[in-house]
């Protein structure tokens, strides 16, 4: 008898499920607790298991289909219905029946676009449009003499990733600016104590914020490790790694690129996002002469409605005092 | 397993089959969760029967367990039906807390077991109260309290441990240490990974056990409750096992290794547990098999009545909030 697959309930916020690869191809043989095909939710990939024995007759959905919970996405071919697997035209209906009590609108199972946003795309996407719409963002735009830093960074084996020293310079002043830990809920203000500082990290061209934990006495070869750490859990999409996580403030770094300096928006409901360009040689004027020195573009995006421009201005040239500092 | 120590024949067999009912169990629910046929989200012990089996078995009808929301293994061992879960976790009136519980609730005072306290150590503190009123009646009751090792570094278990530990209070305090409180290996959560030492701290014993051996977890109970019994309670017993599949249904288990989970799996405690029977010469496998396809059969008819049980209704909802003034 035939048996229509069903995506289960693996979603744990109700969105839909990415169908990455499947596992299995058309007159393959399953068995039940096998894994069928690979899939992506905002929060974590998985792999989707067979409920029957059998045949795979055809596939109901491709890869790159966003699918959602309930919507069929594989016909097999079954013996019997054994012992164990249910019969296929009983279970579905009283599923449905149970399902309709907490969703009450299914949405359709509409032929899905065959170009899909990534899951952390769409997310990216909702949060990034939000901020852009409701933050009054000003940008501050200032750089910093990077030579102090490369030296320190050139003396130290393994080399710290470059982001572990704006993280230490932040952590080392945040203490002066508590406005960067205010947050605006519907309720006023809010001070958060979060001292964690996030860092935008790629993972083949998703992006997603990496929350580094960083006190001012945090060494720069820690918080390396602590990002690298984070980086790694987010790779490998280790437990809820990908999920959003507060920090006090997001660094966004396009400096291993060859951009000199970009405006970031800021990541909600933080009131500030430090950018970082890349490192290079620059004329500047020392002793009355003009020298060569490396530097760095750094731009910060604020908040108008928590920050005003003196106070982030205070807060920028805290960070470039500390970089120059190294 | 403990030297040379012959058991009945009927007794090893039944921790057999209780273990095996367990495992059988949470599979077929875990399919119906991923079928659809079942809502919400459920925790399940796979991998970790022998503990709830070994302690259960060493408790009198009149003891009793807290649990935890892991906790279809413990009410299974401790004499629960599969009717009465499986009802329980489709939300029906003739489940073991009349459907208002679910998957992270079961229990049945009738049976000694306090519907499952899914607030993680929430469950150590009213052990040692249920306990109290044990000393306090001069009954020679005991409680098990199961935790997990997660529960170690919350601020109840330090409470509840304590005061069990002055009063003397006939608690055995059973840690399952699978290794991962959710997602987080233990030795990122504590510097003495060794749970049992902190008994010594409170002034009374504590021992680390063999999780994955029944008759190890069975004989180590057995003291502990008897312990308790003469006045020399409380005690602490740490018992090392693994989980098999994720913290709870949606979650991928990403973060265990693939070597450790091997390792694990190659000391599965049913696998191991049927190599001993095996090896005492007067059970058969076909006796094994026997029992696997009872337990397989009962399960079957348990389903197909939970998926006809009547749901619980608004009008239950008010009943049952407050215990009835005795």
């Amino acid at each position: 008898m035939e048996h229509l697959m069903k995506m289960p309930d693996l979603s744990t916020t109700d969105s839909a499920i990415k169908l990455v690869r499947w596992l299995v191809q058309p007159g393959q043989s399953v068995k039940r607790g096998q894994s069928l095909c690979e899939i992506e939710t905002d929060k974590a990939a998985s792999e989707v298991e067979s409920i029957v024995t059998g045949v795979l007759k055809e596939f109901r959905a491709q890869p790159g289909d966003m699918v959602v919970v309930g919507q069929e996405i594989a016909l097999f071919e079954t013996e019997m219905p054994s012992t164990t697997a249910p019969p296929a035209a009983s279970a579905p209906a009283k599923a449905s029946g149970l399902f309709a009590r907490n969703r009450a609108t299914a949405p359709p199972a509409s032929q899905p676009p065959s170009l899909a946003l990534s899951q952390s795309q769409q997310t990216i996407g909702r949060r990034l449009q939000a901020s852009k719409q409701n933050i009054p963002h000003f940008y501050l735009q200032a750089s910093a003499n990077a030579e102090p830093m490369i030296r320190r960074r050139n003396a130290a084996a393994p080399k710290p990733v470059w982001e572990a020293f704006f993280v230490s310079a932040i952590s080392k002043v945040l203490k002066d600016f508590e406005r960067i830990r205010w947050r605006l809920g519907a309720e006023g203000i809010i001070a958060v104590a979060n001292s964690d500082i996030g860092v935008a990290v790629d993972v083949k061209g998703d992006l997603f914020v990496a929350s580094v934990a960083a006190l001012p006495g945090s060494t720069v070869d820690e918080i390396s490790n602590n990002i690298r750490e984070r980086a790694r859990e987010i790779q490998e999409g280790v437990g809820e790694a990908r999920g959003i996580r507060p920090a006090a403030i997001t660094i966004t770094n396009l400096g291993a690129t060859s951009i000199e300096t970009f405006s970031a928006i800021i990541n909600p409901p933080e009131v500030a996002i430090l950018a970082i360009g890349k490192i290079g040689p620059v004329p500047v004027a020392q002793d009355g002469r003009v020298a060569i020195q490396q530097r760095v573009a750094l731009t910060l995006s604020a908040d108008h409605r928590v920050i005003n421009g003196k106070y982030a201005a205070d807060f920028l040239g805290a960070i470039i005092r500390e970089i120059e500092a190294f | 397993m403990p030297a040379q120590k012959t058991y009945e024949k009927s007794f090893v067999l039944s921790l057999y089959e209780r273990m095996v009912l367990i495992r059988e169990f949470e599979e077929r629910v875990k399919f119906l969760f991923l079928e659809g046929a079942m809502p919400g989200t459920i925790h399940q012990c796979q991998g970790q029967e022998a503990t709830a089996t070994g302690v259960c078995a060493s408790l009198e009808a009149d003891d009793w367990i807290t649990s935890t929301f892991r906790g279809h293994g413990h009410a299974l061992a401790k004499g629960l039906t599969v009717q009465e879960l499986l009802d329980e976790l489709f939300g029906a009136r003739t489940g073991c807390c009349k459907g208002k519980g679910g998957s992270m609730h079961v229990g049945n005072m009738k049976k000694g077991m306090v519907p499952g306290i899914a607030i993680v150590a929430g469950g150590i503190p009213l052990a040692a109260g249920m306990a109290l009123a044990f000393k306090m009646r001069g009954s020679r009751q005991v409680v098990a309290c199961f935790f997990g090792d997660g529960a170690v570094a919350e601020g109840a278990f330090h409470e509840g441990v304590n005061m069990a530990a002055i009063w003397k209070l006939p608690v055995v305090f059973v840690c399952e240490n699978n290794l991962y409180g959710a997602s987080t290996h233990v030795s990122k959560v504590m510097t003495d990974t060794c749970i049992s030492h902190r008994a010594s701290h409170y002034g009374f014993n504590g021992q680390t056990v063999d999780g994955n051996d029944v008759l190890a977890v069975y004989e180590a109970a057995r003291q502990a409750a008897a312990d308790c019994r003469a006045g020399n309670g409380p005690v602490l017993l740490e018992l090392l096992t693994y989980r098999r599949t994720g913290h709870s249904r949606r979650d991928t288990c990403a973060y265990q290794p693939k070597e450790e989970r091997e390792n694990w799996f190659s000391r599965d405690p049913l696998d191991r547990f049927a190599s001993v029977l095996l090896e005492r010469g007067d059970v058969s496998q076909a006796e094994l098999d026997q029992i696997k396809s009872g337990v397989e059969q009962q399960i079957n008819e348990a389903v197909e009545l939970a998926k006809k049980a009547p749901l619980a209704g608004p009008e239950e909802l008010l009943q049952d909030v407050f215990a009835p003034l005795s």
